[in-house]
C-alpha cells in the first residue's frame, strides 16, 4: 500500500492524527438514533390502539421476526451472491483489451438500470415459477449491474502513471492487480455494493407479490384487509431496515477505505 | 411458459389504444413530478447552497427519502392520501429531490468566485447575480440531476400501479394477477418493455434539452 501512497499524485501528505476518531464522530450516530426514535414512536402508537383479531394475528413479535428474517435473508444472500459474481466478472472484463465488449456490457448495464424491478420479478415469476428462488434470482440479476459497473469504473479510473510505476518496480500483472489496482478501486466498488444492498432491501419488499415472503407481506396484507396498523408497521420496518443497512454500508465504506486515499 | 411472438404482436395490435394511453399516463405522472421536484429542489438548493449546516441537513434528509423502498413509501402515504395519482406524485417528488437538490448545490458552488465578483462589480444585486449568472452557469449540472431523477421515477412509477397509480405498471400487475393464463406474459412483457423504452427515449430527450437550454456562452 505504501507504494501507491508515495507514487499517487493526488495522495495527501497530511493525514489526520486519528482515523478512528474521524470515522466515529457524533455525526455517525444520527441515523441509528433516528431509527430508534421512529421505532419507539411506532411502538407507542401501536400500544395506544385497540387491535382486532386480524391485526393481532400479524402484529405480534413471532410473526414480525419471521418476516424480518425472511427479508434480511433474501437481501443478504442476494448481495453476497452479487459480490461473489459481479466483482470477478468486472475484473475479468476490465482485463480485456476489447473496447467493443466493454461498450456492450456498459450499454447493457445502462439499459438494465432503466428496467423496472417489478417488471423483472413478475416476468421471472410468469416465465419460471413463484417463490423464494425466483425472488433471489431476480434480486441478483437486478443488483448485479451496479456492482459490475462500479468495479469496471473503479479499475478504469486509476491513474495510468501509478500502474506504470508499479510495473517499473518489477511487479507482475497479478501483483499490480491485487496490490495496486484493487485497493485503489475499493471505494468505488464498495459504493456499488452499497447501492446494490439498498436496492435489494427495496426489491425484497416487492418479493411478496410472487409469494417469497418478507416484510412486503405485511404491507400487502394491510392494504388488502384495510388494516392500516399492519400496513404502517410493515412499511416503517422496511424503511428502518433500509436506512440501517445503508448506514452499515456507509460505515464499512469509511472503515475499509485504504489509508492514503 | 414460452414466448409466442405472433401472439405478442396480435396482443399489441388489439390493445394498441390501451398501451398508448398507459404510456401517456406514465409520461405525464413522471413529467408532473419532475416539474414539482424541480421547483422545490432548485428553490431549496438556491436557499442553502452557501450555508454549510442547512445544506448538509437538506441533503441528508433528501438522502433518507431516497433510501426508503418505494413500496414502503407508497404504503406510508396511503392512509393519508388514499389511492391513485396523489400518493404516486408525492412519492415520485420525494425520490427526485435528492439528485436535483444535490446537483443544484454542486452547480451553484462550482461557479468561480471571480466571475461572481465581477458580476457584483458591474453593479448587479446578489439576486440578479443568482438569476443571471449563477443559475445559467449551473443549469447543465442541474439538468443532469433532473435526468437522473427521471430515470429513477420512471421505474418507481411502475410500482405505483399497485396503489392504483397511473401508467404502465398496471399492465405489469395485470400480468401478475392473470398468472397462468395465456395473456399473463404478454401483459407483463408489454408493461416492462414500455417502461424501458420510455426511460431510453426520455434519456435521449434530455440530451437534446440540455443542448437547447444551455446558455450559448457555455456551449462553445
Amino acid at each position: 500500500m505504501s507504494v501507491s501512497t508515495s507514487t499517487s499524485a493526488t495522495s495527501t501528505v497530511r493525514r489526520p492524527a486519528s482515523r478512528s476518531s474521524e470515522i466515529w464522530s457524533l455525526k455517525r450516530f444520527v441515523t441509528p438514533a433516528v431509527v430508534l426514535v421512529v421505532l419507539a414512536a411506532l411502538l407507542l402508537w401501536l400500544s395506544s390502539l385497540t387491535l382486532d383479531s386480524i391485526e393481532v394475528r400479524t402484529l405480534n413479535l413471532d410473526y414480525i421476526i419471521a418476516r424480518v428474517r425472511e427479508h434480511l435473508g433474501l437481501t443478504v444472500v442476494a448481495s453476497a451472491l452479487v459480490a461473489v459474481l459481479a466483482i470477478p466478472t468486472g475484473i475479468l472484463l476490465s482485463r480485456t483489451r476489447s473496447r467493443v465488449l466493454k461498450g456492450i456490457v456498459l450499454g447493457i448495464a445502462n439499459v438494465g438500470q432503466a428496467t423496472p424491478a417489478v417488471g423483472v420479478i413478475i416476468l421471472l415469476a410468469i416465465l419460471w415459477q413463484t417463490g423464494y428462488l425466483t425472488a433471489l434470482v431476480g434480486l441478483v440479476v437486478y443488483s448485479f449491474l451496479p456492482v459490475l459497473r462500479n468495479t469496471m469504473i473503479g479499475l478504469q479510473q486509476i491513474d495510468e502513471n501509478v500502474r506504470e510505476s508499479a510495473f517499473g518496480m518489477g511487479m507482475t500483472q497479478n501483483q499490480v492487480l491485487f496490490r495496486i489496482e484493487l485497493p485503489l478501486a475499493v471505494p468505488v466498488i464498495l459504493a456499488g455494493l452499497r447501492t446494490s444492498l439498498v436496492f435489494c432491501v427495496g426489491v425484497a419488499t416487492i418479493a411478496t407479490f410472487i409469494n417469497a415472503g418478507g416484510l412486503g407481506d405485511m404491507i400487502v396484507n394491510g392494504l388488502k384487509l384495510q388494516r392500516y396498523p399492519v400496513l404502517v408497521t410493515g412499511a416503517v420496518l422496511v424503511a428502518c431496515i433500509a436506512l440501517l443497512i445503508d448506514w452499515i454500508a456507509a460505515t464499512a465504506e469509511d472503515v475499509l477505505r485504504p489509508r492514503g486515499i | 411458459m414460452n414466448l409466442d411472438l405472433n401472439g405478442l404482436v396480435t396482443f399489441w395490435a388489439r390493445r394498441w389504444d390501451d398501451i398508448l394511453e398507459l404510456l401517456g399516463e406514465h409520461l405525464t405522472v413522471v413529467a408532473l413530478s419532475l416539474l414539482i421536484a424541480m421547483v422545490i429542489g432548485v428553490g431549496v438548493g438556491t436557499l442553502v447552497w452557501n450555508k454549510p449546516l442547512p445544506r448538509s441537513v437538506v441533503i441528508a434528509a433528501a438522502g433518507v427519502a431516497l433510501t426508503i423502498p418505494s413500496l414502503a413509501l407508497l404504503a406510508l402515504l396511503l392512509p393519508i392520501f388514499g389511492l391513485g395519482w396523489i400518493p404516486t406524485v408525492i412519492a415520485l417528488v420525494m425520490y427526485s429531490l435528492l439528485p436535483i437538490v444535490r446537483n443544484t448545490v454542486v452547480g451553484l458552488r462550482e461557479v468561480p468566485p471571480a466571475i461572481m465578483e465581477s458580476a457584483l462589480g458591474m453593479g448587479m444585486t446578489p439576486f440578479t447575480v443568482l438569476l443571471r449568472v449563477q443559475l445559467p452557469m449551473a443549469w447543465p449540472i442541474i439538468l443532469t440531476g433532473v435526468r437522473v431523477a427521471a430515470q429513477l421515477t420512471i421505474g418507481v412509477a411502475a410500482i405505483a400501479a399497485y396503489v392504483a397509480g397511473p401508467g404502465l405498471g398496471q399492465f405489469i400487475f395485470q400480468g401478475l394477477s392473470s398468472l397462468g393464463s395465456k395473456n399473463a406474459l404478454n401483459f407483463a412483457l408489454t408493461g416492462t418493455l414500455g417502461v424501458v423504452l420510455l426511460a431510453l427515449v426520455v434519456d435521449a430527450a434530455f440530451v437534446a434539452i440540455t443542448r437547447l437550454t444551455t446558455s450559448r456562452g457555455l456551449r462553445a
